[in-house]
């Protein structure tokens, strides 16, 4: 028996031969540009996040998946799900010093000890957290847009529920939309070890005499907005928001130093428990937040500009400013490359301290966290992508750096040999792949 | 019947029968008053090219030619031009495409029975078939006496054609949609493409695919509907001229894009007289197209 292997025969190609023939038929100007495209099921987004601070600070690993189904024509199911890893250590709030410093650990069950002029980093930090959301927007009428949505994440030691709804509705020939948002959600935070009484005193290994049960926060947002389209090259967009939070506000594992006020150095803790005298931070249980944000995008010949400003402001004393612009060049066969640029400054909250000093009153309220402090970020950044015809993919790299100012008011005797503000700087990385719809 | 225009979310929809389809003009963000010129235009000159072109009508220049017993005839332009798109189709597939096939139609009906013809009722027929048998030298053609010309494999994409042409300086948020063969001259508005569905095999409610056309031509050449089926084999009515009978393993659908509907509607034409090398020569051609098996 012979066995014949078939092979697709190759074929001509006819397209110019038929463009022709059709163009002697029709005459002309009769040519279209064609443009088409399937939709997919679904539309899968899905990317790989890399985010790393230096000197084994917190990487943060995490994966997001977006899944986008057209129900009917301009209704959308969107899911979302994100995994991150924490690994890695993030400073306690504690000054360095030029004495070796113990600390117990927030679980209670153990110590970290920080050499001679080392920033106290609690190195215990490490968590899984699995985010999902769900979101559902349909027209409820032409030109009215309306979306719901509902969100949850887990992670060991923090829980998280959220509701949302946004009304978005065009104007003026579709070339004003104005939109209305507003959010709910309630957090309940269980630290490892339970949640240290404010402004109380680190204590030993064991001794949980200074820790309470969970804690839980309700966070309402609330959004109103407009975007302009000005011309065909050029819309603008403007948003307020206002940000009402109310609970437990606290990071349960940030600390502050008590010094010595002249000499700079720790001074001894409670009796007995062998520790120089850390207090657990203290945060306002209300937190207001007002935010007003700008946009501008334009087309340059198919190359767009996009630049925004965010300011806010709360309650707390912290106003910050960010400035954001990305311009995306735009190559033959669907590649682009996209430089970044980030600026970012915020103020003090008001209750900031870098260190207390021993024999000045506590205040209510305390922390040293460098989140609250006052600092300048910059990131700079590249992103190149490619479209395919099944989809796009783009890589994007960035550098970020944060510099705190130094408030000299701190630098007491030893302290001034410390580096109290050391910068931090992150990297990351991000590889996105789309495939399905547009 | 009467061409209809109907309010519709996005403007407007005008609806009219030809060359034996439903047809249908739809028309964004535009005053009632020029969707209707729009349409009067498309109904006025989609009726002209089937008065003139249909093999059914005894007073036009097909039926002249299809019964001139040998004769010669002149013909106007626009019959030379189609007569000239007509032998350049021939050529370029290699005579797979054939004007003068249309007399097989006598033995097959694709009527969803199992009346297969008979070999020698097939073979009787291959005497009067082919391109290659007619004598045309613009603006003057002779068949044989017996043979006949159909130009309804080209006719609804040209109409489709000439229709959007005469619509285009008055709107460019308009697609034509002529029983499934269909043009859209831009985007429903600013940035928003037609959404248009590509028929599922089972007939059923739900469109197989879902396209969305922003500009450019579709056409789907298939037999979904026309067919025979004998002893569980199933009779395409793609017809090889060159054989009388149909192309075996052709797809039951191919839908293809390009600028005209006339390349759409020859691309899924051609491709279908492949037979199981359809998606080949599609994916050579490197067109956009979905086929249906």
């Amino acid at each position: 028996m012979q066995l014949k292997k078939r092979q697709s025969p190759t074929f001509q190609k006819i397209g110019a031969p038929l463009a022709a023939a059709t163009c002697a038929l029709l005459g002309q100007g009769t040519s279209n540009e064609v443009r088409a495209q399937e939709l997919q099921p679904w539309d899968i987004d899905t990317s790989l996040l890399i985010y790393s601070e230096d000197n084994n600070r917190v990487q943060d690993i995490s994966l997001n998946g977006l899944a986008r189904k057209e129900l009917r024509e301009d209704s959308y199911l969107n899911l979302t799900l994100a995994i991150d890893t924490l690994t890695g250590a993030s400073p306690s709030g504690a000054v360095p010093s030029t004495v070796v410093q113990t600390f117990t650990r927030p679980s209670g069950d153990g110590q970290y000890v920080i050499g001679a002029g080392q920033e106290p980093l609690d190195d215990t930090f490490q968590d899984t957290r699995t985010a999902l959301s769900a979101n559902w927007e349909w027209p409820v009428t032409r030109l009215a847009l309306l979306s719901v949505g509902a969100s949850l994440s887990d992670e060991f030691d923090y829980t998280h529920t959220g509701l949302n709804a946004k009304l978005a509705r065009d104007f003026n020939n579709r070339n004003t939309t104005l939109s209305f948002g507003a959010a709910l959600a309630n957090d309940t935070v269980s630290p490892v070890g339970g949640s240290p009484v404010p402004l109380a005193a680190m204590l030993e290994v064991g001794n949980d005499a200074n820790k309470r049960g969970d804690q839980s926060k309700d966070v309402v947002d609330f959004l109103v907005g407009v975007t302009q389209v000005i011309n065909r090259h050029t819309l603008v967009q403007l948003n307020y928001s206002l940000s009402q939070s109310d609970g437990y506000l606290t990071d349960p594992y940030k600390i502050l130093s008590v010094v010595d006020p002249v000499t700079g150095n720790p001074v001894p803790g409670p009796a007995g428990s062998g520790l120089y005298r850390y207090l657990y931070e203290s945060r306002p249980e209300t937190r207001d937040k007002q935010s007003l944000f700008g946009l501008v995008k334009r087309d340059f010949d198919g190359n767009v500009l996009e630049a925004s400003y965010r300011y806010m402001t709360d309650d707390w004393g912290v106003d910050s400013h960010t400035f954001d612009v990305h311009y995306r060049w735009n190559f033959d066969g669907g590649k682009y490359f996209q430089p970044h640029v980030r600026f970012y400054q915020q103020t003090a909250a008001d209750f900031y301290e870098r260190v207390l000093f021993n024999g000045a009153p506590v205040p209510t309220f305390a922390t040293a966290d460098y989140r609250l402090g006052e600092f300048d970020g910059l990131t700079l950044g590249v992103k190149y992508g490619q479209e395919t015809s099944s989809g796009e993919w783009s890589a994007r790299v960035e550098w970020y750096t944060q510099t705190s100012t130094v408030d000299s008011t701190a630098l007491v005797g030893s302290l001034n040999t410390l580096d109290l503000y050391p910068d931090m700087n992150a990297l990351i990385a991000q590889f996105t792949y789309k495939f399905g719809g547009r | 019947m009467r061409a209809k225009l109907s309010p519709r979310p996005y403007g407007w929809l005008g609806s009219f029968e030809a060359m034996a389809s439903p047809c249908e003009v739809h028309v964004a963000d535009a005053e009632r008053d020029l969707a209707e010129r729009i349409l009067e235009l498309t109904v006025a000159e989609t009726r002209r090219i089937e008065a003139k072109f249909s093999r059914y009508r005894p007073d036009n220049v097909v039926h002249a030619i299809n019964t001139a017993e040998g004769r010669p005839v002149v013909v106007d332009d626009e019959t030379a031009r189609l007569l000239d798109y007509a032998a350049q189709l021939h050529q370029l597939s290699h005579g797979r495409f054939d004007v003068t096939s249309g007399v097989l139609r006598h033995v097959w009906r694709f009527d969803g029975s199992d009346r297969v013809p008979t070999r020698a009722a097939v073979e009787a027929l291959l005497p009067i078939i082919g391109w290659s048998k007619v004598r045309w030298r613009s603006p003057e053609i002779t068949l044989l006496p017996g043979m006949q010309i159909d130009l309804g494999g080209v006719g609804k994409e040209y109409a489709v054609d000439r229709a959007a042409a005469l619509v285009r300086p008055l709107s460019s948020s308009c697609l034509l949609n002529f029983g499934g063969d269909l043009l859209a001259l831009g985007p429903s508005s600013a940035a928003r493409p037609w959404r248009v569905g590509i028929e599922s095999l089972a007939g059923t409610e739900a469109a197989a695919k879902q396209i969305d056309l922003a500009s450019g031509a579709l056409a789907t050449s298939g037999d979904a509907r026309r067919f025979l089926l004998k002893k569980g084999k199933r009779y395409s009515h793609i017809l090889d001229p060159i054989t009388g009978w149909p192309v075996p393993e052709a797809p039951r659908s191919v839908t293809v894009a390009a600028p005209t509907c006339s390349q759409a509607g020859m691309l899924a034409t051609f491709a279908l007289l492949q037979g199981r090398d359809a998606e080949a020569f599609l994916e050579a051609q490197g067109v956009q197209f979905w086929a249906l098996r």
